[in-house]
């Protein structure tokens, strides 16, 4: 058991420091952390963020050299996520890109797809989205009914998508199509295509969040083009293409356990300053009682997380254990969030400007809601962990 | 960064689980429960056979000089199988008790025999209608013409008739209430009154001891007089860190239990374990061992080294543990249905054991509160 860091990783984590106090935006360590509202603005500022990672040699650190990575261990990983959540740096605004497409074509597209796409996600010049869901697909994705017909040279899409993330400024669509029917194997069929946002064929609308905010999109494809050329791997076999990809998502709930751990921290002090009868919080018993409880819950779920990574790092590619981290992080980020309202008493249910805690617990409480959904709700990350971590035996109707 | 344990600490548990095995597992329970302890006895003489006894023993005086953490895959068997005994009190909690502050000769005269499984040590704190807080310990050690006097009673005692000697918690000091307590150690003798009592998990035997103007000399104290309570302190973070591993091999026992049998019963035409309702509840079950065990190999390696969270890591370890214990022996019982609620069926026995122990020498909110006291909040 060894919990240091070794000469090269501590040389790694100064150097990424280093370069962080020196190129983040100007204010934004002192606390200067508003992004624009408007959602031009928005975009312009996040692409110039990444490309400022870029120029620096830190927009995909794990990327082979030869693409513009640093070939960075799983470890300089986890030390640059604990960095970012550090300085509490801006947003990735080309994520889907730098950690799933990205890793996706180096390791199975052609030379021509390397050469077209992965220089401008580096740079941030093309923002990518990942089409999955449909109003008919949720957590069955295999239920999906947007088709792509071959139409000569090239191919008709038309569907829909939905719960499309950043797809109101991606310039890029990881998209799932189904190209033919198979009954009885709805896993098969399946075709990935990378299409073109900016045609006449695709429409995309904002869906408006509970927390208030557009993150989701949904995307309409009206006889949109696609060519055999934008096919990632072969015609019909789109799942196992999926399922790759998903292998390359590699530390990015290490990510959000570092920001929890974070907010747990920032509850604690929310609860040493907020005074109750002249007194502070933190001297109530029930208060320190359920502190100590989330304390084990935090420390214990990422204590999880290094031990499924040490896992990882020795078989080569993460097990089905790490639908753990997911479910407990996600799980856990609606507990802290709801109890940090709680504790604030009646104030707790200002919102926004005229919220009185940093961070902001009620934007988080929100949100939450949406992390035991996304990427796999909770109840899906159980089925998995059931069946593939325990071995017991899938539901008749799949 | 490695967050495992070693390929010989995994090859250890090998060893201790296929000797559990072979005397029954959760058999040696049930043996007790029958006042039956012939083959506890004969599992304590193997467990010193492998060596077991002197893991976290310094060399001179016969052990291995290892760490808790070389302690963790024999806790985690035995826990696996419920096995009841003094060896938890004994290794986690006498030896670095002993290990930290006792004297020269103590050491020789208990170490030796501890490591090679011939002493097994109890410990008494508790009183009757007190609480496990320096104001509950009201056995006095009084100073007499030379030498000390010890009365007064003490509950809840465990494995009485196994034990060959105590760790007794008693007040030298009436004037402060923590720095007015110490810790002696006595050898069984006719002089100490013993009463056996019913316990609720009737695998784990409690007994109530009586002391009554008994002679203690002095060297019998541990260290410094008057220091029992902090010495205790030190005692209670390798014990919990022990605790939490002993737990954690009674849970996946458990997780265990409740898989298998949503695997092979049938209802409705199908395997239970087919249904969400069961299957997510089993999952919960795992999910809570996965996060007791993290945080117990973190505290068993924390707690031998000077880290500023050594303490909250033990504690938390400590409470999710005890606390998830008792929630996963609760669901294990109803996925199991109907044979569940039997005697015949091992489900009462961790129901009962988890009971036992979260309220075994400090209980959750006395945690708690450490855990949130130690971090300075």
């Amino acid at each position: 058991m060894d919990f240091s860091f070794t000469k090269k990783e501590e040389k790694f984590r100064t150097e990424l420091r280093t370069w962080l106090e020196a190129n983040l935006p100007e204010g934004w360590l002192e606390g200067k952390r508003d992004l624009p509202e408007d959602l031009d603005e928005y975009s312009r500022v996040l692409r110039a963020w990444q490309n400022k990672l870029y120029e620096g040699g830190w927009a995909a650190i794990a990327w082979p050299k030869e693409y513009g990575g640093r070939n960075a261990s799983l470890m300089e990983e986890i030390i640059y996520h604990q960095e970012m959540v550090r300085v509490k740096a801006p947003p990735l605004i080309n994520y889907i890109g730098i950690h799933m497409v990205g890793p996706t074509l180096i390791d199975i597209g052609t030379d021509e797809q390397k050469e077209k796409y992965l220089k401008k996600i580096l740079t941030g010049e093309e923002i990518w989205c990942q089409g999955y869901s449909e109003p008919g697909a949720g957590s069955d994705l295999t239920g999906l009914k947007t088709r792509a017909v071959k139409d000569g040279d090239h191919w008709l899409i038309n569907g829909q998508k939905v719960w499309t993330s950043f797809g109101h400024v991606a310039d890029k669509c990881f998209l799932l199509t189904r190209t033919s029917t198979h009954p009885e194997k709805k896993h098969r069929g399946i075709t990935v295509f990378m299409m073109d946002m900016h045609q006449p064929g695709v429409e995309t609308l904002p869906i408006v969040q509970m927390d208030g905010h557009k993150d989701f999109n949904e995307v309409y494809m009206t006889d949109a083009v696609a060519t055999d050329a934008d096919i990632v791997g072969q015609v019909d076999s789109g799942w196992h293409v999926l399922i790759a990809l998903m292998l390359h998502e590699r530390t990015g709930i290490g990510a959000e356990l570092f920001t929890l751990e974070k907010q747990f921290n920032d509850t604690v002090e929310l609860a040493q300053q907020y005074k109750v009868n002249g007194k502070p919080l933190i001297e109530n018993p029930v208060v320190r009682q359920k502190l100590a409880n989330f304390y084990a819950r935090v420390r214990g779920s990422l204590l999880n997380y290094y031990k499924n990574l040490t896992t990882t790092i020795k078989n080569g590619q993460p097990g089905a254990e790490t639908s753990i981290d997911k479910l407990v992080v996600t799980e856990l980020n609606q507990a802290l969030s709801a109890f940090a309202v709680e504790i604030q008493g009646h104030q707790g249910v200002l919102f926004d400007k005229d919220a009185v805690a940093d961070p902001k617990w009620q934007h988080l409480f929100l949100a939450s809601f949406g992390q035991t959904i996304g990427g796999g709700t909770s109840e899906v990350q159980r089925n998995t962990i059931g069946e593939r971590v325990l071995g017991l035996p899938k539901d008749m109707g799949r | 960064m490695d967050f495992s344990l070693t390929e010989e600490q995994e090859m250890f548990r090998g060893h201790i689980r296929k000797m559990l095995d072979k005397f029954g597992g959760t058999q040696l329970a049930r043996e007790m429960i029958d006042n039956n302890p012939q083959n506890l006895k004969k599992v304590y003489t193997t467990l010193a056979e492998l060596g077991c006894g002197g893991i976290n023993i310094p060399e001179e005086y016969d052990g291995m000089d290892l760490d808790a953490l070389d302690l963790v895959p024999t806790f985690e068997e035995m826990g696996r199988s419920l096995v009841p005994g003094l060896f938890m009190e004994t290794s986690a909690l006498v030896v670095p008790i002993l290990k930290k502050y006792g004297t020269e000769q103590q050491k020789q005269q208990y170490l030796p025999n501890i490591a090679s499984g011939e002493k097994l040590v109890s410990f008494a704190a508790l009183e009757p209608f007190n609480d496990f807080s320096p104001a509950g310990i009201q056995c006095t050690l009084v100073r007499q013409d030379g030498q000390y006097v010890l009365n007064g009673t003490k509950t809840l005692v465990p494995e009485v008739e196994l034990a060959d000697a105590f760790l007794v918690l008693v007040r030298t000091n009436q004037t402060d209430q923590e720095d007015g307590l110490s810790l002696v150690l006595i050898d069984k003798t006719k002089g100490i009154n013993i009463e056996k009592q019913s316990s609720f998990d009737e695998s784990k035997h409690v007994a109530k001891i009586e002391f009554n103007n008994l002679v203690i000399k002095e060297d019998q104290i541990i260290g410094e007089v008057d220091k029992g309570w902090t010495q205790l302190q030190e005692g209670l973070l390798y014990f919990n860190a022990a605790l939490s591993s002993y737990i954690v091999g009674a849970m996946e026992s458990v997780v265990n239990m409740a898989t298998e049998y949503a695997k092979i019963r049938e209802q409705f035409g199908q395997a239970i374990g087919r249904f969400q309702a069961i299957k997510h509840s089993i999952v919960n079950m795992k999910v809570n061992l996965e996060i007791a065990r993290s945080l117990s190999h973190y505290a068993n390696w924390v707690v031998d080294t000077d880290e500023l969270d050594r303490e909250a890591a033990v504690y938390s370890a400590r409470t999710y543990a005890t606390e998830k214990f008792i929630e996963v022996s609760a669901h294990n019982v109803q996925i199991h249905g109907g044979i569940g609620f039997t005697e015949e069926i091992d489900c009462h026995l961790y129901v009962k054991r988890a009971r036992y122990y979260d309220q075994y020498l400090g209980s959750t909110p006395f945690y708690q509160e450490k855990v949130v006291a130690s971090l300075g909040w």
